[in-house]
């Protein structure tokens, strides 16, 4: 790993970050005010038999989570479309545009005529787009914790799970992170990149959601990087290992491809 | 030992692009090396195989001593590069630039000081974003950028491109002064009058292929000349001189061309009631035009057979 290149990386993304914190923070912080706010008048008109127990049931299983309890409203809010997109723009466009945009501008090679290994590059990059996946979801994490102490409903919050949560979304979008970081060490055009990176997420957020709507579909579920982050249960204290490794499994996976893959290319003069 | 040393390096881009082919030479330590051809005609090929951007599909490079594909990172360490049409990271000032590009060395950029004055960078300029930088202000900060840490070989490609007539003077200059200080640099370009000013000994490279390597002076001395002289009287016999062709007498104007010694032809002129006479010097692009008429392309992407001039095949070109 090359520090001067993951400094001059931290400072080139330190806005983007600042945004992208704040904006999960404030998301992160709306969950326990919901819960608060209306989550026990739900569970009155759930109880009350008004809505039908098949349609409560399929509510509380979109996406992991429900509204009912604390830990489903953060499990909501964690695999929520609006969280999703944020944690991207470090997950899927930062990582994907970290060498192909590099190559498309021109300034690989300046980069690369100093002494550092393609190899360096790659991991400096991957553990850059780690980090500020990982900030992200603190953020995310810290929103989420204050507001559950604000309004007053923080004993319902294990500290502990609430860490082995952050930890199994960041091991999530570290293993997108290294697809997209691998499709652009592959391509000299930031938009096969992207479009490989932003595809496989967008794949993998339908066939998870597909396969919780869908019991029929749930065999695919696998497939989905999204199937091993299972928020209500590591929320509840069950935290699967098994997730963990197989998300450690991809990210190795498409890094390894990347940190082979990328040497033995050809940096041919920016057209 | 040659700082840059190729064995029949050679580059294809999949079957139909042959962009260098079987590139054999030796650069000298402390010498000015141009490597001179027109646009597409393998120059840049050839920096970025030196430099480990491109694996060669033949032959071998080494660069200080080592080998090109596998020391890639340790020869960068000690070559300063300057790529054609050069992009610089917009967002950051000139001064933040340089000073990231120097700490990526891991060490003091010496020269930096003396470039920044010598290409007149202003303290105010170094401080504006890049973005704001004309052409010819982002050629300085690239030249900067290649020589700041003292390489001791630096690769430059087109490296006066954008630069006015006054910067290009201060850019020869600092060549002069790399040059006394035994620093060795490989100067790729397709502007004649550069490489006959500054260089030692060029390459000519056409369609990927070397066509010609030899001393600047040597190349410039067997040269073609035109020769004009006004003369009182009869005009001399210069027949039989050697070097002598296209021989034209009217009107007491002789006109000719002269190739080689310039010696036999004075000689000739004695006797001669001469009352004026002009040798148009002999330039590179009159060298460079001729040997890209006498070396015939060969099919689509491949150069022709290389002229007599040239080194031998198969080892490299001393």
């Amino acid at each position: 790993m090359n520090p001067t290149l993951l400094l001059r990386t931290w400072r080139a993304q330190r806005a983007k970050l600042l945004a992208v914190v704040l904006a999960l923070a404030a998301w992160g912080f709306c969950m326990p005010v919901i819960y608060a706010a209306y989550g026990a008048q739900f569970q009155h008109i759930v109880d009350s038999g008004l809505i039908p127990r098949q349609m409560t049931d399929l509510l509380s299983d979109i996406g992991g989570g429900n509204i009912f309890s604390l830990g489903g409203a953060i499990a909501l809010g964690f695999i929520h479309p609006i969280a999703v997109a944020l944690i991207c723009v470090f997950a899927v466009g930062f990582a994907a545009s970290a060498v192909a945009g590099e190559r498309q501008r021109g300034t690989l090679e300046v980069l690369l005529a100093r002494p550092i290994s393609r190899r360096n590059l790659i991991v400096t990059l991957y553990v850059a787009t780690v980090g500020f996946i990982a900030i992200s979801f603190a953020a995310f994490m810290v929103g989420t914790a204050l507001a559950a102490g604000l309004w007053g409903v923080a004993r319902e919050l294990d500290p502990v799970a609430l860490g082995a949560l952050w930890l199994n979304g960041v091991l999530m979008f570290a293993a997108f992170g290294a697809v997209c970081l691998a499709a652009s060490a592959s391509f000299d055009r930031l938009t096969p990149a992207l479009g490989i990176g932003l595809g496989y997420l967008l794949a993998s957020y339908f066939v998870d959601v597909l396969g919780s709507l869908w019991p029929d579909a749930r065999g695919v579920q696998p497939l989905s990087l999204f199937h091993y982050v299972r928020a209500p249960a590591v929320l509840a204290g069950r935290l699967d290992p098994v997730d963990l490794v197989v998300l450690v499994a991809v990210a190795t996976v498409a890094l390894t491809y990347a940190l082979i893959r990328f040497p033995r290319r050809d940096i041919a003069a920016p057209s | 030992m040659g700082i840059i040393v190729t064995e029949g390096l050679s580059k294809d881009y999949g079957r139909a692009i042959h962009a260098l082919d079987d590139l054999s030479i030796e650069i000298r330590p402390g010498e000015i090396f141009g490597f001179l051809g027109p646009n597409g005609a393998g120059k840049t090929t050839a920096i970025r195989l030196l430099l480990g951007f491109l694996h060669p599909t033949a032959g071998r490079a080494t660069v200080l001593g080592l080998d090109a594909e596998r020391d890639s990172v340790a020869i960068r360490r000690r070559v300063g590069y300057l790529p054609g049409g050069i992009a610089l990271y917009d967002t950051l000032t000139g001064l933040a630039l340089l000073d990231y590009l120097a700490d990526l060395y891991g060490r003091p950029a010496p020269r930096r000081a003396e470039l920044v004055e010598r290409l007149e960078l202003a303290d105010e300029t170094l401080r504006r974003p890049l973005r704001d930088y004309s052409r010819g202000m982002r050629q300085k900060i690239g030249i900067v950028q290649a020589l700041q840490h003292d390489p001791e070989l630096a690769i430059l490609d087109e490296p006066t491109e954008g630069l006015d007539p006054l910067m290009q003077r201060a850019f020869y200059g600092i060549l002069d002064d790399l040059r006394v200080a035994g620093r060795t640099i490989f100067l790729s370009s397709h502007v004649l009058a550069e490489v006959e000013r500054v260089c030692d000994r060029v390459a000519i490279v056409r369609q990927g292929r070397l066509v010609a390597l030899e001393d600047v002076a040597a190349l410039l001395a067997r040269r073609r000349r035109h020769v004009e002289i006004r003369v009182r009287g009869a005009a001399p016999s210069l027949d039989a001189v050697a070097g002598v062709s296209g021989l034209v007498v009217r009107d007491g104007l002789v006109s000719c061309d002269l190739e080689g010694d310039v010696a036999p032809f004075l000689a000739a002129l004695v006797g001669a009631d001469v009352a004026d006479l002009t040798i148009e010097p002999a330039h590179l692009e009159e060298a460079f035009l001729e040997l890209y008429a006498e070396a015939p392309a060969v099919g689509a992407g491949r150069a022709g057979h290389a002229p007599s001039d040239v080194g031998p095949v198969g080892g490299p070109v001393r």
